[in-house]
């Protein structure tokens, strides 16, 4: 396990370096100059150039590159043009709230769609099945940004029951420790500041889970019909065992291993989802820094957030890995 | 499901929306929430220079000074008055009634400390082109006094310093240095202070009820919640629920919605962002003719009257009433007449029309791409082949700053003074947004940035300001009319800057 393990961290180090190569080609071959979009809108020449020569921009671009991979080597992205911090804290600050609005991505994600796939399977062709399958298409067809304002026109307009956007009530949430407020505010028994965050995470949550919804529906629907006519299901069936325990304890828990897969890979797309949504909800977490640092073509905050979710995406990958095994007893590295 | 399990979800269901309908409650004596469309990215004063944020800062930390749109003139604040000494010195009184939150009073000193440590000398700083582009040196003459020197004579100093300047301690700067004294020991001398600021979703500020200012209006919110909202659904939205009592631009298709509430008004201001079409002075722009028959082609008040529902005011010049200089017998006019359009095209050399690219933002302005999509079929009727372009804003930006793109539809803010908007654009060198060079019109300038009388001043703009509509290198569209949404427990007008001052509000507790 160990010498797969290194293996694998080993083959990450081409992944990485590749993306960062190509985020910082692309960014830079962006058109628009961060100088002018950054020193506003009565800045002159001179003013431009002092700041293309604080910020390393009047050098040649492939030197730029390896001084930003040397840095990148020691763990530092540089220092933000638009924040004037290093781009790691900058980060740091925000992306807690990213993982914190995935982490409910997919909690609503996983317990509507694992039920209802394993539901629809287990019974092809029923109504339940139908009504599944249609849920799962509506949720890989919906755009999240579309599906976000509906939700703020439905939820916080015509029924008034949650807060249009944010993360929090101004002056109910505690002092801030880990940047995770649900886990702050459970910490300090604040239950008011709990339920403010429940309240402000449903909605963004549910426009950027729903997409995952529908594939992870349509998954374990495909991997419950397949399991449903292996023959250990029929043994089970043949011993008498009552169809709910049939699919249930045999059929559901064989059919996770490609249920799991999908988590993992819809985690990353969950990352990318949040930066339309995130930007919708004024949710602030490391999606909509990524569009705000875009869109001031803030070249070291944009290339630290992308190697971030890259890194991400590659542990995540492990991770799954890792659960295979678990999951299935027969798989050993 | 059997029947137990049944009753166990209806029971949870039904406790679940109750509780989600409780709202909760937090205990401020007022507080003002106000939707918001620039972010609110960084706890550095100085490491921004967007609109919101000046008038934010100045709010905790002053104002320095203040253009009062009343009085078409500058007011004192923390500078009480100024006089020129000669065309290069200006010399500033301070008040003695403004004092830092620890009590201190704010002196000379931070004055000098905000200009040349902050403003101009910090890396990090990005005002100082906005704030004081042709100051060389401030000093403390005595403790409440101020000397600013500028390296050539700029009359319209005070349209860069007022509602701009940003004084902070320079004793905190001293004590915790830059970066702590701005985050956590934010001093000001404003009527409110910083309390809580979460980068892209909130900034709020509380009251002193001890200051001047919020002695004078003692009715000024306890607290101001400032929400980042970028979506126009979004405010209205939240405006509708009462999660914000002031919600900036709603666009006119939207008002209704607004005003269907007995609780709600919207109410317009005429912007001070003047509206344009830019051309540079390239071919087929290289033409006088054909720059005004661009001008001639828009029908303008048909815009305004339909796209606009009425919200915006026409520009026959580059200035609008209200704003300094502005000149309403200002000649010649160039009114809608297609007719004369086509006559102008031909004179130019071609009868047969001519192919024109118009590039515009998408979402910067209101309805920018509706309106320049209604210019195309009226430029097209009056000889031009004319073609809509809408690249991303970063891209249109940095070529407008770089002078690749030869025609475009174009805002230019805050301009109370049109000293500098017309330099920017219209100056021999300056920038190359247009690339327009005419030494009557430069001198003109020159002559009135260099001219401390006010009458003088106003007719050397006048002139330059005919010889640009004559000229035609931008025709002047519009201003639009901003409309805020307001609830009624909140009594506040908007400035047209749409700088918010929580200082002028009054709630109805």
């Amino acid at each position: 396990m160990s010498a797969y393990l290194i293996r694998r961290l080993a083959g990450t180090v081409p992944v990485l370096l590749l993306i960062s190569l190509l985020v910082f080609l692309l960014i830079h071959a962006a058109p628009g100059d961060p100088t002018l979009l950054l020193l506003g809108e009565e800045t002159n020449a001179a003013e431009v150039a002092r700041a293309k020569e604080r910020w390393g921009l009047d050098r040649p671009l492939y030197v730029q590159y390896l001084k930003f991979l040397a840095a990148a080597a020691a763990g530092d992205f540089g220092k933000s043009f638009k924040y004037a911090e290093p781009v790691i804290g900058v980060i740091k600050t925000r992306l807690p709230a990213t993982i914190e609005l995935a982490i409910f991505s997919i909690i609503i994600a996983t317990l509507l769609a694992i039920p209802l796939g394993v539901w629809a399977g287990s019974r092809p062709n029923s109504w339940i099945d139908n009504l599944g399958t249609t849920c799962g298409l509506f949720g890989i067809s919906m755009p999240s940004f579309w599906l976000a304002i509906m939700l703020i026109l439905l939820l916080a307009g015509a029924l008034n029951i949650l807060p249009t956007s944010g993360r929090s009530t101004y002056g109910v949430a505690g002092p801030e420790r880990t940047g995770f407020y649900l886990f702050d505010s459970l910490m300090q028994k604040n239950w008011p500041a709990v339920w403010d965050m429940l309240t402000h995470v449903f909605m963004p949550a549910l426009a950027l889970g729903v997409n995952m919804l529908g594939i992870l529906m349509r998954v374990t629907r495909s991997a419950v019909l397949e399991v449903m006519n292996e023959e250990y299901v029929v043994t089970a069936r043949a011993k008498g065992l009552a169809e709910k325990n049939v699919v249930w304890r045999h059929v559901a828990s064989n059919a996770l291993i490609p249920v799991i897969t999908v988590v993992g890979l819809e985690l990353g797309t969950l990352l990318s989802g949040s930066i339309i949504v995130e930007t919708v909800f004024a949710w602030p977490g490391s999606g909509s820094l990524l569009i705000t640092a875009l869109n001031a073509r803030d070249y070291p905050l944009v290339t630290g957030v992308v190697m971030t979710y890259t890194m991400a995406f590659v542990a995540i990958n492990l991770i799954i890995d890792g659960l295979y095994a678990i999951v299935d007893p027969r798989i050993r590295y | 499901m059997n029947r137990r399990h049944r009753q166990t979800l209806v029971v949870s269901l039904a406790a679940l929306i109750m509780f989600v309908g409780t709202r909760v409650e937090t205990n401020a004596q007022t507080r003002v929430s106000v939707g918001v469309t620039e972010t609110i990215e960084t706890h550095n004063p100085y490491g921004d220079s967007v609109s919101l944020l000046y008038g934010i800062w100045s709010e905790v930390t002053g104002p320095f000074c203040t253009y009062s749109y009343g009085k078409g003139d500058f007011e004192g604040r923390l500078a009480e008055r100024w006089k020129v000494e000669n065309p290069t010195t200006w010399i500033f009184s301070l008040s003695k009634n403004y004092k830092f939150n620890d009590g201190s009073p704010v002196t000379a000193e931070d004055v000098v400390h905000s200009i040349m440590t902050r403003v101009i000398k910090d890396p990090q700083s990005k005002q100082k082109a906005s704030v004081a582009p042709s100051i060389v040196n401030a000093e403390a003459v005595d403790k409440f006094t101020v000397r600013v020197i500028t390296d050539k004579p700029t009359a319209p100093l005070l349209s860069f310093l007022c509602d701009r300047l940003i004084v902070t301690s320079k004793a905190a700067f001293d004590k915790y240095g830059r970066a702590a004294a701005d985050k956590e020991h934010m001093m000001g001398g404003g009527p409110y202070r910083l309390k809580e600021l979460i980068p892209g979703q909130r900034l709020v500020i509380a009251k002193r009820p001890d200051h001047p200012a919020a002695k004078k209006n003692p009715r000024a919110p306890d607290e101001v919640v400032y929400r980042v909202m970028r979506e126009t659904e979004q405010r209205v939205t939240a405006l509708l629920n009462d999660e914000v009592q002031i919600a900036q631009f709603i666009p006119p298709h939207l008002r209704q919605r607004v005003e269907k509430s007995r609780n709600l008004k919207i109410t317009p201001v005429d912007s001070v962002e003047i509206m344009f079409l830019a051309m540079q002075p390239k071919p087929p722009f290289d033409k006088k003719e054909v720059r005004q028959a661009v001008c001639h082609a828009i029908n303008r008040d048909q815009i305004i009257a339909t796209l606009l529902e009425g919200f915006a005011s026409r520009l026959d010049g580059p200035l609008g009433p209200g704003q300094y200089g502005y000149d309403a017998n200002l000649k010649p006019k160039l009114n809608y007449d297609p007719e004369r359009a086509k006559k102008l095209l031909a004179q130019a050399g071609f009868p047969g029309g001519v192919d024109v690219e118009l590039q515009t933002p998408v979402g910067r302005y209101t309805l920018d791409k509706q309106l320049t999509e209604a210019m195309i079929p009226m430029l097209n009727a009056a000889g031009f082949r004319a073609r809509l372009l809408t690249p991303e804003w970063a891209t249109l930006w940095a070529s407008v700053q770089k002078g690749t793109i030869p025609f475009y539809y174009m805002g230019r803010g805050s301009v109370q003074d049109p000293s500098a908007a017309l330099h920017q654009y219209f100056h021999t060198g300056e920038t190359p947004r247009i690339g327009y060079s005419n030494p009557k019109l430069d001198e003109l300038l020159d002559k009135e940035q260099q001219e401390f009388d006010p009458k003088k001043r106003r007719q050397y703009l006048s002139q330059a300001m005919s010889i640009l509509t004559d000229d035609a290198p931008a025709c002047f569209m519009w201003r639009h009319k901003l409309l805020w949404g307001l609830n009624n427990r909140v009594e506040y007008q908007p400035l047209p800057d749409a700088r918010i001052y929580a200082i002028d509000m009054k709630v109805r507790r």
